[in-house]
């Protein structure tokens, strides 16, 4: 019980914060949309940073496969 | 004089727009002046109104300007006031953009928007100005964008009327005054405009979202504690910003009224006579404000323009006319005095809102120095069956100085109003006109128009 009056004085904390300067009622529906499109953008971040990170590390593999490669045909190129 | 609060605003109880010995004064709560000046400490306020989008302001002291307020701002009055309900397709999608773009500038200062009211936006010839300086105020990472529903009804939801099914918007939001409800047009779509994940996002699922929260308290009180990341909120605004400028009409077949200038019933040379008169009366009345009632596409207010007039505001009823005109005063710089206006003369925008004086009437935000009222008369008096001697009267009121064009009934638009009908227009001849003319005004001079049996009247009322 005293958990349940603790989770409901934080969210009307929540709401005083939210609404300090709100005489415009904002719409539920509105505030919902915004949060899903929140979550998609917030999705498509991590996705990209996920793959950035991902092509990082494969950037990185090649590039030690590459450094590899030409570290062994250097003598040839330098030579050049 | 007492001050008097003007009877539009309300909305936000932190401070009010009011009038007192003709000057325009804002007064401030000290919460709102703190905000104010949060915002202003930014250096975005500065420069916002340096570029002409914000309305310029000074700060006076409280007891100046005769009223108990913690803050008084005074700002300069702008030559026209007009609402989203008379601006064209073109003029509201200006206004959103404009919106959406000073929102965006805000932003990047740590700056947001209270609201999303198009009635803030205002215009300066084509120019949009934002006017509301209480809605600006500092932004709290984390927030929802708390005027996104009110964007879409007065901004979003009025253009897709337009742009979905070929409906202007005017007389809907005329109607309704805050905007077009979401579930509204929602209501209107089909299969096919919902498979627009634009759509579905904006209409569809807010709708639904609402309706969900109507229901029950549930869904609201989950969204207590939520933020919203600051780059899903200017990418929203980013994305309202290409859908919008991508919008186009759908009725797109020429009206009879959008191709009238390059194809109507007299020859160039009434024509050429025709703008020569309006340029003479132009001299004649040095109008600071002209007033040109069924401005078409401008061709006569361009003329006015560059004949010395300051400003011109054009009013037609033809939606394709108004279109083709804000857009051809955009591109032109000599236009950039000109705003056109939606305007049905059989009946104009009442007095109305809360109180009936919230949003004033045509009458008490239209007058001029010079009106012109050219191929107009017959509209009201042929195709409305208003008595023509009213007609003049409604036109003389507007302005002291003006020109009127008598079209007679034997011209072929007047031939093509009366195709179908009897004619009862015993009293709708050029003596008639003249008489009613005269005993309002002097007429200074009257022209017959070239090739054609039409008639220019100058009268001066001062």
């Amino acid at each position: 019980m005293l958990a349940r009056i603790g989770v409901d004085s934080r969210l009307v904390l929540d709401l005083y914060a939210s609404l300090a300067f709100a005489y415009l009622d904002p719409g539920t529906g509105s505030l919902i949309l915004q949060a899903l499109l929140g979550a998609i953008a917030a999705a498509a971040v991590a996705i990209t940073t996920f793959w950035s990170k991902i092509k990082l590390v494969i950037g990185r593999f090649r590039g030690r496969g590459q450094a590899r490669s030409s570290a062994a045909g250097g003598p040839e190129h330098g030579g050049e | 004089m007492e001050a008097s609060r003007n009877p539009g605003s309300f909305r936000d109880p932190s401070g009010h727009v009011f009038e007192r010995d003709g000057r325009i004064f804002r007064a401030l709560s000290a919460s709102a002046a703190d905000r104010f000046n949060a915002v202003r400490a930014t250096g975005i306020v500065e420069r916002l109104v340096a570029d002409g989008k914000l309305v310029g302001y000074r700060e006076v002291a409280p007891a100046d300007a005769g009223v108990d307020a913690a803050h008084v701002l005074e700002h300069p009055r702008l030559d026209v006031i007009s609402y989203p309900y008379e601006w064209p397709f073109e003029v509201l999608r200006a206004a959103a953009l404009f919106h959406l773009d000073l929102h965006l500038t805000l932003m990047a200062s740590g700056v947001t928007l209270s609201d999303a009211s198009a009635y803030n936006v205002q215009f300066n010839g084509v120019t949009p100005i934002f006017i509301d300086h209480l809605s600006i105020r500092p932004y709290r990472p984390g927030e929802f964008w708390s005027g996104h529903r009110q964007f879409c009804e007065q901004f979003l939801n009025p253009l897709l009327l337009r742009a979905l099914f070929g409906l202007p918007h005017n007389a809907w939001y005329r109607g309704a005054l805050e905007g077009i409800p979401v579930a509204e047009v929602a209501g209107l779509l089909s299969l096919k405009h919902k498979l627009s994940w634009r759509i579905l996002a904006h209409v569809v699922l807010q709708d639904r979202f609402q309706r969900a929260a109507a229901r029950s308290e549930r869904p609201a009180r989950r969204m207590l504690g939520r933020s919203f990341r600051p780059d899903a909120f200017t990418g929203l605004l980013r994305l309202l910003r290409k859908w919008i400028a991508g919008l186009r009409p759908a009725d797109r077949g020429p009206t009879t009224w959008s191709g009238y200038a390059g194809a109507n019933t007299y020859a160039a040379a009434g024509e050429a006579a025709k703008k020569e008169f309006i340029a003479s009366a132009t001299a004649y009345a040095c109008p600071r404000r002209a007033i040109d009632l069924g401005c078409n596409t401008g061709v006569y207010s361009a003329i006015a323009l560059s004949a010395g007039a300051r400003s011109v505001i054009g009013y037609d009823f033809d939606h394709q006319a108004l279109d083709q005109a804000y857009l051809a005063a955009v591109a032109s710089p000599a236009m950039s005095a000109f705003l056109p206006l939606h305007l049905d003369a059989g009946n104009p925008s009442p007095d109305q809102g809360w109180r009936q004086r919230e949003r004033a009437g045509f009458a008490a935000r239209a007058g001029g120095d010079c009106v012109f009222a050219l191929a107009f008369v017959h509209h009201l008096a042929i195709a409305r069956n208003l008595p023509l001697p009213e007609v003049v009267d409604w036109i003389v009121d507007i302005a002291p100085v003006g020109v009127v064009e008598f079209v007679p009934k034997d011209d072929a638009t007047v031939q093509t109003m009366l195709a179908l009908r009897e004619d009862i227009f015993d009293g709708y001849d050029e003596s008639h006109f003249a008489a009613a003319l005269a005993r309002r005004a002097r007429i200074v001079r009257r022209s017959a128009v070239t090739q054609t049996r039409r008639t220019l009247f100058l009268y001066d009322r001062r």
